[in-house]
């Protein structure tokens, strides 16, 4: 009976071995490298929006504060989107491009809301509040990026799970001075950030001997 | 009851998905191996794909108002009032992006002070009801609102010229100042016109027996924060009786402050008032005249007779406390036994009774109102009929034939809030607005008036009010706030701008009518002959669905009723000595007649019913308006006699042999009742136990640690907190398959506990929420920490971690952990959902959370204003609905917040505490009457 395995099979076998390793490897290489890209966050793609709103003119070209439309950032957990009457209370005057502004004209006709396509959205469980977040002295920029040079806004972050950790286990790198949370042209100085007296940084936790920050705690960010 | 009881059958509101065939059981026997391998495959596959369905986060809408004026309004509060019986009690609405999303109770309001109940919580749910009628029809077909305004038009030219002749108006009761103004505006236009109203929960003989007593519709108004002894017969202040938040609020404020009120019930069917009675006698209604008669006489009225064996004590315990003595009667009594009552409390000199201008616009009997429009429909004598809001065709006795009635008038319409009954035996279909959405007034059971405004822009565009049809009819189409505006422009005169901007601030429109002291009348007693003996029919509002109004509400109909803990449905309630005399067991079917009629329905018997009568709650088997309540439970209206009497004499019941649907969750989470509740005698307190020895160090709380105390004496196992825990927190509703497989969501539950004999037991009510255990069984069992400890002390649940394996739930003493079977997320995620709290997949654990959402938003508000918490900015939402405040929340680090301090009264406890898991959330002992301790 001849043989049934040639001498060069054990050679091929071990071949074959040796590639399906390397590709699984590649695979899960590639894999755990795409999930930690921006491509799979879509950081950079920009959504479709009701207008053709450009940050970079408004709040790069004409300096506008963030907060003239966002008014909410300091009070409430929503940084709280422009009205109707607040955009066209200028472009009542300049620009004014009939066409252009049809949906916030139909939205103030019917009373109803002006549906702009939420481009920073977090998941349904994590909890975001906006106020909590300046008045810890976060500026706008270390989530959204440098807005005021986007002509169509898109994502500048991840905003994943470890984007919020790797702040939360050290808030200092990224504070600022309480008069400095807005600035555009912020240079770190040195100066204390602003802790708030009341805040969660201000607790310390310890469990088993080991400080954990309340700023890590699950229910911190989840709800 | 045992074992999983075979479901109603029709479309449940969130139906259990189909088994995937894959994962059935293989047809013959044992799985072979490579069977096992396929399996294993698709189960793989099919888990990859749960993971795969994660929301799309990008481009959902992000809602900006059209107004700066709006601006502020991403959270919106607005001060109204909704109706129950006619009658109103203040709410709170809670919008968010113009959304209301939660009913809260107004404590500046009489009938509310703060609390709500179960229908006010549900009225969310129905203002977002997709079953709601929207379109405008003409016998079933939509129509352009045009047509409707043409027809009224034609009505109005036809009528006019004669009058009004052959007009006539069906309202529900009505209290609202506008509604009464505007129909008596068109019955002055329309001399011949009438105007009618129909309430199947009216309690005539109430009326009849305050005009015997006093010669004018006087309404009788218990204040429980005066009384120190009440006798009830048949009354339920705490439960059904107008007025019920303020009473059980007044009740439990009294007795805290230990001079609460004695509640002696007599009754013969089971309330929850009769559970917290310090002495409970059932009372046949046959026996009913004859007790009231007999403690009557005891008290010394004049003209009273009868016997009773237990009557002299309850004289002695009334006349003991006089003044603050007073007498109650609730629906079921006769007349007689009414006049009765108003003599025995004018006899007692009683304080802790007013005499009140009757609250409706129009006080009359509702049954009689109904019959005499019953006759002149026989006699051919109407040609339009408006039915503004009532649903006779359902809820009218099917005795009186009104349906058949009905097809005989050339010119009917149906003012409905869904396609019901009534409404598809009318010509005009014309949806109602709901009372969230529309303008409107009302007056509380004391009289206290109040506006109503819209919480929200109306989602049926088309829907109207009563206001708007009436002033169509009249030729001067109105809104119906120009309408109410009008009418208290009238009232107030020079000062309208103002008090109108503070009456929808305050939620408030006015004070409350002085009380009256009218004399008693010579000939206020007038017996009644004594009722035939035999099986009576007792028929009684059904705690979950009341007249079948609420029927269509999936939160209520899925909700345990408090004391016999069945969903989905109604049962025939009896004596267990009752059952047991016609061989029945809980569940068996019967066929109950009266006066030739006949109804099938399932027999259940309830520990301290009266013997040899039945109690048939109202509001099952409706025929129409939706999958949700359409064929649940049987139809008592079709058995009530045709003057809506409340006890009927003359019932037989038999058994059919079969077994009949009743799902209940009475067997569900079972903890031991001894270990569950404790009782104390009054003054006592129960043994502290030392702290535990553990191995484990102790949890640091360097801020806050939360902690929750109920009261298990102030419970009255209304199910406001679990209701308000439901609309809350986002929590599915599972149809009724589900809940008889155990797989009821509610994360608060309310555990009724009877001890003693079955004819006559103690009954007491413990809700359940999570304990928060400080050594929490379920967070070492857990594979992968999805349940854990954070530094406040909650005991967390990370939904995205969980895999449910359920070792968490099964390791609980509490069993207060849920799992979701079934993805319930695409019936919750609409506009009526809190977005505070996330929606849980299918496959994952989820439980009570302290509402850390609330936790968290008061710390974000409180850090906003540069403070710490104090105690009562957290207020969870079951603490904020109940009547009776039973529920403390707050800061156990804190030694002076109320929570500290309730942990320091002498009847506090922990729930198996022996057990050493230290629960954060502990109880009160209920205080037992005398008689036991």
């Amino acid at each position: 009976m001849a043989q049934i395995f040639s001498p060069a099979a054990d050679a091929r076998l071990r071949l074959a071995l040796v590639i399906g390793a390397a590709l699984l490897l590649l695979g899960l290489g590639t894999g755990f490298a795409w999930v930690r890209s921006g491509t799979a966050w879509r950081v950079g793609e920009p959504a479709a929006q009701p207008i053709p709103f450009s940050h970079a003119v408004h709040a790069g070209g004409l300096g506008l504060d963030c907060r003239f439309c966002h008014a909410g950032v300091e009070r409430t957990a929503d940084a709280g989107m422009p009205s109707a009457e607040t955009c066209l209370g200028c472009h009542e005057r300049v620009w004014n491009v009939t066409a252009q502004f049809a949906p916030l004209r139909a939205a103030i006709a019917r009373g109803a809301a002006v549906e702009w396509s939420s481009v920073s959205r977090l998941p349904d469980h994590a909890r975001f509040d906006h106020s909590a977040h300046t008045a810890a002295g976060v500026a706008c920029g270390t989530c959204h990026g440098k807005v005021e040079e986007m002509p169509r806004t898109a994502k500048a972050e991840t905003l994943n799970m470890g984007f919020c950790l790797d702040c939360h286990r050290d808030p200092a790198a990224q504070q600022r001075p309480a008069g400095a949370v807005f600035a555009r042209d912020y240079a770190p100085t040195g100066e204390a950030h602003a802790l708030r007296p009341h805040g969660l940084q201000s607790f310390r936790y310890e469990h088993y001997g080991v400080e954990v920050s309340p700023l890590t705690r699950c229910s911190t960010c989840h709800r | 009851m045992s074992g999983a009881i075979p479901p109603r059958r029709g479309p449940d509101p969130a139906p259990e998905p189909p088994q995937p065939a894959a994962l059935a059981p293989a047809p013959h026997g044992a799985l072979e191996r490579r069977e096992a391998l396929r399996l294993m495959g698709a189960s793989l596959a099919l888990s990859a794909l749960a993971g795969c369905e994660e929301a799309p986060e990008h481009g959902h809408p992000l809602h900006a108002p059209a107004r700066a004026s709006d601006g502020a309004a991403i959270t919106a509060e607005y001060a109204t009032v909704l109706e129950l019986d006619g009658l109103s009690r203040g709410v709170i609405v809670r919008t968010r992006n113009g959304h209301a999303v939660k009913v809260e109770g107004n404590p500046a309001h009489p009938a509310s002070l703060g609390a709500t109940d179960i229908f006010a919580e549900a009225a969310v749910l129905s203002l977002h009801d997709p079953q709601r009628a929207r379109r405008i029809r003409r016998d079933g077909r939509p129509v352009p609102a045009e047509m409707l305004d043409a027809a009224i038009a034609a009505a109005r030219a036809e009528l006019a010229p004669r009058g009004g002749r052959g007009l006539r108006i069906l309202t529900g009761p009505v209290s609202s100042p506008t509604l009464a103004r505007i129909t008596g505006a068109v019955l002055a236009a329309y001399p011949e016109a009438r105007w009618h109203q129909h309430d199947p929960l009216a309690d005539d003989a109430a009326l009849e027996g305050a005009t015997r007593a006093f010669g004018q519709a006087l309404a009788a108004v218990p204040d429980l924060s005066r009384a120190r002894a009440v006798l009830c017969l048949g009354a339920d202040p705490l439960g059904t009786m107008p007025g019920h938040l303020r009473h059980a609020r007044d009740w439990i404020t009294a007795r805290a402050e230990g001079r609460g009120a004695r509640l002696i019930v007599a009754e013969a069917s089971p309330s929850i008032t009769g559970a917290r009675a310090d002495r409970r006698i059932p009372l046949h209604p046959a026996n009913a005249a004859a007790f009231a008669g007999a403690v009557a006489a005891a008290l010394g009225v004049e003209g009273a007779s009868g016997t009773h064996p237990d009557a002299a004590g309850v004289a002695a315990e009334l006349v003991q406390d006089r003044p603050g003595a007073v007498v109650l009667v609730g629906r079921g009594m006769g007349a007689e036994v009414h006049a009765l009552a108003h003599a025995m409390n004018a006899r007692l000199e009683s304080e802790a009774v007013r005499l009140l201008p009757h609250p409706l616009a129009r006080p009359e009997p509702m049954a009689a109102s109904l019959a005499s429009i019953m006759a002149d429909i026989a006699a051919g004598e109407v040609t339009h009929l408006l039915i503004l809001g009532a649903n006779p065709a359902y809820d009218a006795p099917a005795a009186l034939g009104f349906e058949a009635a009905l097809r005989r008038i050339p010119f009917t319409l149906h003012l409905g809030f869904r396609a019901d009954e009534t409404t598809r035996l009318c010509t005009w279909q014309v949806p109602m607005a709901h009372p969230l959405e529309s303008w409107g007034d009302s007056r509380a059971f004391d009289g206290t008036p109040a506006l109503r405004q819209p919480a929200t822009v109306p989602l049926a565009e088309e829907a109207r009010g009563e206001v708007e049809i009436l002033t169509a009819l009249l030729g001067a189409p109105a809104t119906a706030r120009a309408a109410v505006g009008e009418t208290w422009r009238a009232a107030w005169g020079e000062s309208f701008d103002a008090r109108w901007a503070a009456a929808l601030e305050e939620g408030l429109a006015g004070e409350a009518p002085a009380g009256l002291r009218p004399a008693l009348r010579e000939d206020w007693n007038r017996p009644a002959p004594p009722m035939p003996r035999g099986l009576v029919a007792v028929f009684a509002p059904d705690p979950g669905t009341r007249g079948g109004e609420a029927a269509h509400e999936a939160w209520l109909q899925e909700m345990p009723r408090p004391l016999t803990k069945i969903t989905w449905g109604n049962a025939a309630l009896m004596a267990p000595a009752t059952a047991a005399a016609h061989g029945l067991s809980p569940g068996d079917e019967v066929e109950l007649e009266l006066g030739g009629r006949r109804v099938l329905a399932p027999c259940w018997p309830v520990p301290g019913h009266a013997p040899d009568c039945v109690t048939l709650p109202l509001g099952g088997g409706r025929r129409a308006g939706g999958p949700v309540g359409e064929g649940r439970g049987f139809d008592a209206y079709a058995l009530r006699p045709a003057d809506g009497a409340w006890t009927a004499p003359g019932l037989s019941m038999r058994s059919t042999g079969r077994r009949a649907d009743v799902v209940t969750t009475d067997s569900h989470h079972r903890v031991d009742p001894s270990e569950a509740v404790r009782t104390v005698a009054p003054g006592g307190t129960l043994p502290q136990p030392g702290r535990d020895a553990s191995l484990h160090p102790d949890w640091p709380y360097p801020a806050q640690a939360w902690g929750m105390a109920i009261d298990l004496d102030a419970c009255i196992g209304c199910n406001a907190c679990a209701v308000a825990c439901q609309a809350e927190n986002n929590v599915p509703v599972v149809g009724p398959l589900a809940v008889s497989q155990g797989r009821e969501m509610h994360w608060l539950r309310v555990d009724r506990y009877h001890h003693g004999e079955e004819a006559n037991p103690a009954s007491s009510f413990q809700p359940v929420p999570c304990m928060h255990c400080e050594q929490a069984p379920c967070e070492p069992v857990c594979p992968v920490n999805a349940t854990l400890h954070d530094q406040q002390g909650l005991n967390l649940m990370v939904y995205p971690r969980c895999i449910g394996t359920r070792t968490c739930s099964n390791n609980c003493p509490y069993k207060v952990r849920r799992f979701n079977w079934a993805d319930h997320r695409r019936l919750l995620d609409t506009p009526a959902r809190n977005p505070d709290v996330p929606l849980r997949p299918r496959g994952v654990m989820e439980k009570c959370t302290y509402c850390s959402h609330r936790i968290a938003g008061a710390r974000s508000a409180a850090s906003a204003e540069g403070r710490a918490l104090r105690d009562g900015d957290v207020e969870t939402a079951c603490q904020r609905a109940c009547p009776t405040r039973a529920i403390t929340f707050g800061d156990l680090n804190d030694p002076g917040s109320a929570v500290s301090r309730a942990r320091q009264n002498g009847r506090h406890y922990a729930m198996l505490g022996h057990l050493g898991t230290r629960p954060r959330t502990t109880y009160l002992a209920r205080v037992a009457p005398e008689a036991e301790a």
